[in-house]
This record gives C-alpha cells, structure tokens and sequence, in this order.
C-alpha cells in the first residue's frame, strides 16, 4: 500500500477536475475525450508523474462517459463511441424519458468502467499477451463482425447494406497514408479536389454534420416547433427510473463490458468499434430485437458499458507492450515521455505504486463521473426544454467550432461538417439510411488497411480460415450475427404483415 | 471640404509616419504565432520537442507561441499561405525524405519553403532482431543476404523509417553487388504494427527507437516478445551526448555499441559508415521577412547559451543542436545530398 504516500489531496483534486473538464469536453459535440486529454497534456510536465496521469485519466474517463449528455438529449454523439447511445437514447428523449436515459445511460457506464478496470488491475499482462495472437488477420475478421451491425440497424436491410458501403466508400476517399503501410498514393478524388481531399473526410465533422448539422435542417424544413416543457420530460423523482430496469441486465453489462474492455486491448482496432459491437450483441441476443432503435433501455446499456469498457481495456497494451489502444491513450504516452518514463513489458513491474496510483485514478475517476453525473441529470435534462430557436443556433455554432478545432484549426473540416449536414439531410429522403453509413464511414479504413495487410503478409484469401483458432470463432460470430439480422428481418417483416 | 495640396501632403506625411512604427513591427514576430508541426500526434517526439522550444522561445521574446500539431500536409498548407511570420513550423528529416521517397503531399522543402535553424536531434532510431534470432548483428544479416538468405525488414515506407532500411540495402550492395534484393521490406504502419510483424514472424529485423523498445530488449529469450537491438543509427558524437545512464537497463556505453563504428553499415567503399541522425528544424514561408528568421536565431542563440532548454531537452532524451539557419541549411542539404545518392544506388529494388 506504499502507492497511498502518492495520493495528496491535489491528486484527489486533480481526478475530480479532470472528470469534470472530460464530462463538459465529451458532452459538447464535436469536443472528445482525445481532444480534452490532448488539451491538458502539456500541464502534466509541472504536475509530476502520478499527479498529471490523475488529470489525464479524470479527463479519459468523464470525456467517454460526458459523449452520452448530448447523444441522449439531442441526438448528436458527444464523441464517435457514443453513437450507438443515439439510437435508444435519443428516442428515450423524445418520448419525454430523457432523465431516465440518462440515469440508465450514466449506471451503464460506470459499471462499464469498473468491470474493465477490474480486467486492467488482474489480467493486463496476460490479456496483452492475448492480444498480440491478433494479426492483421484477426483484427480484420474483428472489424468485419462489427461491420454486421449494419444488417442489424437497417429497417431496410438491402438500403442499409448499399449505404453501408457508401460510407466505406466514402472514408476511403484521399491518400493511402503510409502512416498505416500504405503507398501514400491518392485515390477516389475527383480531379481539381486534390488539395482539399487528400486527407479524406474527417470523422467528428462527418459525424456531428450526420446527426446534427442534419437534423437541425429537418427541423428548420418542417418549422421549428414548441420544445419540450418541464412536464413533458419527467424531470425530477428519477423521471421514471427505477433500479428494476437492470434487472435481467446482469448479462448484458458484463458482456457489453467485456466487449469494450476486448475492443480497446486490440491495438488500432478503434474505440467506436467497441460501442458497435456491444450494441450488435445486445440486440442479437434480446428477446426483443425489435424494440431496439426505438428506445429500448437494453440498447443503451450495451452501448454505454461498451464503450466505458474501453477505457481500462484501452490501458492493457498501453501499460504492458508500450502500445496504445486508442487515440487518446495515445496521448497518455506523451505524459510519461515528459516525465522521463518508460512505458513497456516491464512498466507495472518496475513502477508498481506509479501502476496503483493509476487503478486508484482510474476508480476514483469512475465514481466521481457517478456522482457528479447523477447530480447534474436534472440540469442536463433540461437542455430539451430550451426552445430551439435559442437551442439550434448554439449547437450549430458548438458544431463549427468543435469541427474547427478537432485537427487544431483545418477550415475544410468546417465545409465537410456542412457537406455532410446537407447529405445527411438529403440522403433520408432518398432511402438511405444514416447509422449503416456512419458504421461503414467509421470502420471502413480499419477494415481496408487489414485486409489489404492480410493480403500482402500472408498471400491469399485462403488465410482468413486457415489463420488460428480464433479466426474460425471470429467466422462462426459473424455468421451468427448475420443470420440473427435476416431471422429478425423475416420475424418483423411477417409481423408488419400480419397487422 | 476642400483638399488644398497642403492638407493632402500633410496626409501623407502623417500617413508615412504612422506607417514608419508599423513596418518596424513587420520585421519582427507578431505577438501570437502559430507553430505547425508535421505530426499529428501530441504524444510524439516532435510535438514534445516543438513545444519545448516554442516554451522558450515564447518566454525570451515576451510573445504568444501554440504549437497545433496538424500533420505535415496540413502543415505544409499553412506555411504556405502565411508569409507574416504568424505561421512557422518545424519537423524533421521526414520533410526532405518524404520528397526523396516521391511520397504525396511532400514538395523539396529547400525549394519550396526557407530552412530555419536546428534545435535538436532524437538519436533513438534503432532496428531489432527478435531476441532468439540467428542474426546477432548487423554483420550476421549482410553476410545472410550475401548467402541468398531473404532478409524480411518491417518499416514505415516512406521516410525516417525507411532511410535506415535502403543504407541496408545499400550496405549489401557495397559488400556483395545483387546481395540487396535479397533485403525485403515489409511495409507497415506504426510501432505497434511494426513490433506486431515481428511477433507474427513476418519480419526477420523490425525499425523501433531506444525509447520505445528497450524494454523488450529486457525481456527473457523465451518470451515472444523479448527482442534485441542490432543497430541504432545515431552518430557517435551524437550518442555520446545523451544521458550516461541511458535508457531503461540499457547504459550509455551499451548503446554505443550498436551503432558506428562499432556496428559497421558500410555507406561506400571507402569505408564511411552510414548513420542517420533525426534533426528537428524550423521551416519558414519563403517570402517571410529575413528579419524575423534573424530575430529567431538570435533569440535561439541567447536561449541555448543560457543552457536551461539543453537541460529539458536531455531530460526528455533529446540531444540539444542547434545551428543558426544558415549553417542549418547547409548541413541539411549536405545530408539530404548524401540520402539521395544512396536512394538513387538502390533505386528499383527497394
């Protein structure tokens, strides 16, 4: 218990701030965990080690858990995790249960929190020696079996597979960086583009012109209506919550939270990918896959402990290889660098109260997002009662300011905000459907780089089934993910029918 | 109102002396400036050197400096469209390397944009053999392609990562002519893929760093991960500067042995070894006012004679360098020159 000598009272402070600045960073749209801890770095070199990791990990932890404030309220994830909590979230909301989303949304995600922490604290080193049996290959197949979800979501299955691709085909767009083993040559840019398209499209300005930019013109499109009253959204006496909502949920929080606690070991595997496949095996597994989309409490369970699994998840390979999990773990390399630290196979072993420090930061942090969420859930709440003529006009601006500032002031990440505010407005009254766009825009450049790694490395398609094990289980879960989708799809189709 | 020649030429003269304090002002830097880096990362070595340059710099001229790390495009954009001197940058050998490799986005940085002063080198850039690997050195892998053996080497095409790899194969073509092709890249993309490569036998040698590897070269021969350093391509006198305790387990003295002369990568017959140190510059928009690249080195050469950023700099494991731009350039292009020649040696077969 030596590392207690390293927890002051600044320390204590320091955790509780930095969940509070995370909360604020991950509850304005277009602001991320990423950008916050990227914000504060810097201040880390003055704090000393444990008392800059504790900042960094308040940040870490509210940023994740404050994505799901404006993903509930407004439809609009907070950062790219939170999107699944849009699509049972928000229709919570809107059917006046915005307070009880938010409750469920907020206990979803400490638990996530905990159980991978529990994960971080036990089994790092032997969790990050699992990880490195994940290649190119399996890391593919991982990706794949996220990208399954797309069948799930579609309510037209064949309109959601083609708008899935069409967002895989849009993330493609630019260069094949070398960052990622590619050729640095440029593809699918119209001619005269280049300039403005070499870097593609990216993914917080597609993502917050998709959901928000979007909807404030189908609002403006039909006329701005009366928000919602203080009546109207139950707020106060728990909105309708009750602790009785997670019961027969056990399952569903440890797997959606093993899941995001799996996703985030996996090097580059991507922090969006855990919410998605939380969210696809919740829905695979429900008794009730169709409520799903609609406001189904269980979908927003699988997606909060999913992506809040990540952030302990996320901390594995950091703390045991040396290797990031995530882009904002990334960053956390940094505040070791500027304090002298080595991080690698031999971190824990060499600086166990350092180690402790951190799994203290980490709970505390989680219990903390708790707290101060749950206190300030009537004050969220009442975000839908602002009317939307005051509401729209500060989200747009949120919007411009967070696509300006996510690459640190690029301007053409404002025009792809409003390009695709306009597509996604568009692209509904066309059919296409915008949560399989957005999984394939998300996932595509994942799934491109390690089939194409696979390739080159390995010589031919025959390895995807020939790799390991755990590629055949990765097939047999991918398969049983697709055909869940087309059960369902019959299931409500002669549903539909019958009524 | 009428305008007499009078009132216009007291206009004018006004004006002039108005305009006199304000020209003075544009030859020198404005009160906020925006430093560019070429990574996108805050985490990496450049945005940590960046920024402590930019402290420092900041606090010796009483001004404004934010390092924004967008990346060398992006970069390479901005510079572009400033002159004022709001915007500089600075990067390192992967600007003029990423040119020389053909890769997109990378213009002739000494064409294209003025090259500022140098402030500092990271000497890490190692390669590593798995720690049960056959090759004990570098000598063992160029004597395995001069037999026919197929060397795999995991790399990052496209620069800094792949400037060690082509002295490689350059190396072999220098011993044994044709004993090159038997030096494979494997093209990935980050540490973390490069590390996996090994791990998934798909490379024999893999590009790391001192800091970002030693520790796996602490690790026992029967872990997966343990590996072993075979060549750290840093100049001896640069190497000779960094901390005497190393890194990690790994001293100063131990280092040393992987890299020149100890460990030799013959750059030509005449028994020069290659090495490669990563220098971090400023880069400056072509048409800034030299004025303010003056008032820039003057104030680096006050800042290092003051010695305090050296003792940040070799906390941080950075080697301190800094050259006034002149003598950068110089000795930049000297080194781009000498890059080129190996790259044009091996051309068509890396």
């Amino acid at each position: 218990m030596e590392f207690l000598s390293l927890i002051s009272p600044l320390f204590l402070c320091l955790v509780v701030g930095g969940t509070l600045v995370g909360i604020i960073f991950g509850a304005i749209p277009g602001m991320t965990a990423t950008m916050a801890v990227a914000v504060c770095l810097p201040m880390t070199y003055s704090l000393g080690l444990e008392n800059g990791l504790a900042l960094l990990l308040g940040l870490y932890v509210g940023g994740i858990s404050g994505g799901l404030v404006p993903a509930i309220l407004l439809g609009i994830p907070g950062t790219p995790s939170s999107i699944t909590t849009t699509f049972d979230g928000y229709p919570m909301a809107k059917a006046g249960e915005g307070e009880k989303a938010l409750r469920i949304g907020i206990i979803a995600s400490f638990c996530g929190g905990v159980v991978s922490l529990i994960a971080l604290f036990f089994f790092a080193p032997a969790l990050a020696n699992f990880a490195i049996e994940f290649s190119y290959v399996e890391k593919f197949l991982i990706i794949l079996f996220a990208l399954t979800v797309m069948a799930a979501l579609s309510s037209d299955m064949l309109m959601g597979i083609f708008s899935g691709f069409l967002g895989i085909f849009v993330a493609l767009i630019g260069v094949y960086d070398i960052s990622d083993g590619g050729n640095g040559e440029l593809r699918l840019i119209p001619p005269g583009t280049e300039y403005w398209l070499e870097g593609g499209f990216s993914l917080l300005p597609v993502l917050i012109g998709l959901f928000g930019l979007a909807a404030i013109l189908e609002e403006a499109e039909t006329g701005v209506k009366q928000g919602q009253t203080m009546d109207d959204v139950k707020i106060g006496g728990g909105g309708g919550f009750s602790l009785g909502i997670f019961k027969g949920q056990f399952v569903n929080i440890f797997r959606s939270s093993g899941i995001g606690t799996f996703t985030g070991i996996l090097p580059g595997v991507g922090g969006s990918a855990a919410s998605i496949l939380a969210y696809s095996n919740a829905k695979t597994f429900s008794k009730h896959p169709e409520r799903f989309g609609k406001g189904e409490p269980s979908g927003l369970i699988a997606s909060e402990s999913g992506n809040n699994g990540l952030t302990g998840g996320a901390l594995v390979p950091l703390l045991s290889l040396g290797i990031p999990g995530d882009s904002t773990t990334a960053l956390l390399i940094g505040a070791f660098t500027l304090q002298g630290i080595q991080v690698g196979p031999l971190f824990i072993g060499n600086n166990p109260e350092t180690w402790n420090a951190m799994i203290f930061a980490m709970l505390l942090a989680n219990v903390a997002m708790l707290v101060m969420m749950y206190v300030a859930i009537r004050y969220f709440a009442m975000v839908v009662t602002i009317p939307k003529h005051i509401l729209f006009p500060v989200i747009l601006m949120m919007c411009v300011i967070g696509a300006y500032t996510i690459n640190y002031g690029i301007m053409f990440d404002v025009w792809t905000l409003l390009i695709f505010g306009l597509f996604g407005w568009v692209a509904v009254k066309l059919g296409l459907e915008i949560a399989p766009f957005i999984i394939g825009f998300i996932l595509g450049p994942s799934a491109e780089v390690y089939f194409v790694k696979s390739l080159e490395s390995f010589g031919d398609l025959t390895i995807f089934f020939t790799k390991s094990w755990i590629a055949l289980v990765l097939w047999v879960l991918i398969i049983g993910s697709l055909a869940a989708s087309v059960y369902i799809a019959r299931n409500k189709r002669a549903t539909d029918q019958l009524a | 109102m009428t305008f007499t020649r009078r009132t216009i030429l007291a206009a004018v003269s006004a004006t002039a002396l108005l305009a006199q304090p304000i020209a003075a002002a544009a030859q020198e830097l404005p009160r906020n400036v925006r430093l560019v880096i070429g990574s996108t990362s805050t985490g990496g070595d450049t945005y940590q050197n960046s920024s402590i340059v930019a402290d420092a710099l900041a606090e010796h001229l009483d001004i404004n400096i934010k390092v924004d790390a967008v990346g060398a495009t992006e970069a390479f954009k901005a510079l572009e469209r400033d002159s004022r001197g709001t915007t500089l940058m600075i990067f390192h050998d992967q600007s003029y390397l990423g040119n020389l490799y053909g890769v997109s986005g990378y213009d002739d940085p000494f064409e294209n944009y003025t090259v500022g002063p140098t402030v500092a080198i990271n000497p890490g850039n190692a390669y590593l053999v798995p720690k049960s690997s056959e090759y004990q050195s570098m000598d063992d892998i160029l004597t395995a392609a001069e037999n026919g053996e197929r060397v795999r080497v995991a790399i990052q095409p496209g620069g800094v990562s792949e400037i060690g790899f082509s002295a490689m194969k350059n190396a072999a073509a220098v011993r044994s002519p044709g004993s090159e092709e038997n030096i494979v890249a494997v093209n990935t993309g980050s540490q973390s893929d490069k590390n996996q490569a090994m791990w998934d036998d798909l490379a024999d040698v893999i590009n790391g760093s001192i800091q970002a590897n030693e520790q796996f070269t602490q690790l026992p021969e029967d872990d997966q991960k343990a590996m072993r350093f075979v060549w750290i391509t840093a100049r001896p006198a640069t190497l000779e500067q960094a901390p005497e305790q190393g890194m990690g387990e790994t001293d100063r003295a131990a280092l040393m042995q992987y890299a020149a002369p100890e460990t030799s990568v013959p750059l030509n017959e005449e028994g020069e070894n290659f090495t490669f140190d990563k220098e971090f510059f400023f880069l400056f928009n072509p048409e800034m006012d030299p004025a303010i690249i003056e008032q820039i080195d003057t104030a680096l050469a006050e800042i290092f004679e003051n010695g305090e950023i050296q003792e940040r700099q070799k906390a941080s494991f950075f080697i301190p360098n800094f050259l006034p731009s002149g003598e950068a350039q110089q000795h930049l292009m000297d080194k781009r020159d000498t890059y080129e020649q190996v790259i044009s040696e091996i051309s068509g077969e890396s």
